[in-house]
């Protein structure tokens, strides 16, 4: 069965494209990432406009992350508090990534920009939680207990003012490294079309040191709202959410984020970490092939709406 | 489809009876199939019927080949960008690009044989027949030395390429036939990526490599029912289109986790 997208301004198959949302969906149960930065290349791949694919992704990722974030606030596993400050300042980052975005395409350089930012991130963040993964599993198969905060461990955040009580995390800390990691995560997700969750989840864990448990459910739960936020921005600024195609990958996608959510409760957090930093992975190779392998048109096709 | 038969053979009819009025010079008139082609959430691409008749016509046969016709096709004409990658430190970027004032979105071509065989260059050039033919001016804020001729080939041919890729533009050489003496016809496919809009029909008819006359034709391609509904939600409230859209999501997401709870 094909449908005619009004936006897209093209016919797909619907089968394809909810086999693409499920399968993007169970991955974003599995693993708390909203499945952005999987979504956007594989729409573009299928021939969705380059604009229209990063715009109507965050409706996706609204839906996935929603049913999957409801799940783990039953669980009890999500940080309302810290979540709600991460997101605020996340907010502040989306609406300067947005501008970004329109100073970067009017000199051109957004593509290149989007291409690299890609990789560069997806390299990083892949393999620094890929070799953190390996040596938590390996601890543990040794027999050792893995526990990423020690107690009494002092750096220099703990130095920074406006400390707030996180409850649910076990956290006494400064308000001030989680909004900055909020308002970057929001920046982010502005320019690259993503939620930011395979940025966020790092940073909790690293960066915050949030117990594990809590760390998925708080990531997809400030997600939601940062790219419901972002759908709404692309709608009134660029008018490049397909309504249709977003309807067909939700589709897929909540039923896929059930089931990998209940699949994820059976990996222990080193697997998963390994798991994700591997996926990420090959998002980051693959892109970084296409930048250094020779393409086989130099030439290409640039509509000016978007891209 | 009814009315298209009837189109045709009223244009069967009208050439016999102006033939025996006299010795006038020869014309062309035509007209498309379908003048509204309706875009709807089943759309899949489709094909309109161009036809005309060649008014006073010679010919003594359909297979004489007295007359040669084009047929072109042509979308609204948008500015395009197209970009050349080439390696900088060992990756490949865009670094240069050009800028195309207003180059036809889509464009179908058809005629009776291979155009270079019935028309010169010139003639081609002025009417925008072909794509080597289809005016393609480069913007003046083009970015790189639009000066040399050969870099602008370079665009103007990767251009084309990557239209006929897309199946944008088209072309059948031998796409128009003739039937009977004066009636021809020449199917044009109308792909699903096509370019919603108006399209401009324009059929040229030659005879030994000079053009004896044009007609021009209008169809529309236009949203129906819940396309357009979608489509004027979107560019007329995009606030409520984005929250519908976000409300939609959040739902599904919801209902989702509910169901499962139930099931689990």
């Amino acid at each position: 069965m094909t449908l005619y997208l009004p936006i897209a301004e093209m016919s797909v198959s619907v089968a394809v494209y909810l086999a693409l949302g499920a399968a993007v969906g169970f991955i974003s149960g599995l693993f708390g990432v909203g499945g952005g930065f999987l979504m956007t290349p594989l729409l573009t791949f299928l021939g969705i406009p380059p604009a229209v694919a990063v715009a109507t992704c965050n409706a996706h990722v609204v839906a996935s992350s929603v049913s999957g974030a409801v799940v783990h606030y039953r669980r009890n596993n999500v940080d309302v508090k810290m979540g709600g400050v991460m997101l605020t300042a996340g907010l502040v980052g989306t609406a300067l990534g947005v501008e970004v975005v329109r100073l970067l395409r009017t000199a051109g350089l957004f593509e290149l920009t989007v291409s690299l930012t890609y990789v560069t991130f997806l390299g990083v963040v892949g393999t620094l939680v890929l070799i953190e993964g390996i040596n938590a599993w390996r601890h543990e198969q040794s027999g050792g207990v893995a526990s990423p905060r020690k107690s009494g461990q002092h750096n220099w955040v703990d130095g920074l003012p406006f400390k707030m009580r996180f409850q649910r995390s076990k956290l006494y800390i400064s308000a001030v490294p989680p909004m900055v990691i909020g308002m970057f995560v929001g920046f982010m997700s502005a320019i690259m079309g993503i939620g930011g969750g395979f940025i966020l989840i790092p940073a909790m864990i690293y960066l915050l040191r949030m117990p594990t448990g809590v760390v998925v459910g708080t990531s997809l739960f400030q997600i939601v709202f940062t790219a419901a936020f972002a759908t709404i921005l692309h709608a009134v600024q660029n008018r490049t959410v397909d309504i249709v195609l977003a309807a067909i990958l939700l589709a897929g996608g909540v039923i896929g984020a059930q089931f990998g959510t209940i699949a994820g409760e059976r990996l222990k957090g080193e697997q998963m970490r390994v798991l994700l930093g591997v996926l990420v992975l090959i998002v980051a190779v693959r892109m970084g092939y296409d930048l250094v392998t020779t393409p086989t048109d130099l030439y290409s096709l640039g509509s000016l709406r978007g891209s | 489809m009814r009315y298209v038969i009837c189109a045709l053979i009223f244009a069967m009819l009208n050439p016999a009876t102006t033939v025996l009025a006299g010795e006038a010079k020869e014309s062309v008139e035509a007209d498309a199939s379908t003048r509204q082609v309706a875009i709807t959430s089943s759309f899949t691409g489709t094909e309109i019927l161009v036809f005309g008749t060649v008014e006073n016509s010679v010919q003594p046969s359909a297979e004489a080949g007295t007359y040669d016709v084009a047929v072109v096709v042509e979308g609204a004409p948008a500015p395009v960008v197209v970009r050349r990658k080439s390696r900088v430190g060992g990756l490949w970027i865009n670094t240069s690009a050009m800028r195309f004032t207003s180059l036809p979105s889509y464009y179908a071509i058809a005629t009776t044989r291979p155009i270079d065989e019935f028309a010169d260059a010139v003639m081609l050039d002025a009417n925008g027949i072909g794509f080597q033919h289809i005016r393609m001016v480069p913007a003046a804020s083009g970015r790189i030395e639009a000066t040399d001729p050969a870099v602008l080939a370079g665009f103007k041919e990767a251009l084309i390429r990557l239209k006929e890729r897309e199946r944008l533009y088209v072309k059948s050489d031998f796409g128009v036939a003739f039937i009977g003496r004066s009636l021809f016809r020449a199917t044009i496919a109308l792909p699903p990526n096509v370019p919603i809009g108006p399209l401009v029909a324009r059929v040229y008819l030659f005879k030994e490599g000079k053009l004896l006359g044009q007609y021009k034709s209008r169809v529309m391609l236009e949203r129906e029912g819940l396309e357009r509904y979608i489509h004027d939600a979107a560019h007329s409230k995009p606030l409520l289109y984005g929250l519908v859209t976000v409300f939609m999501a959040a739902t599904a997401g919801l209902a989702a986790a509910f169901a499962f709870r139930r099931a689990a």
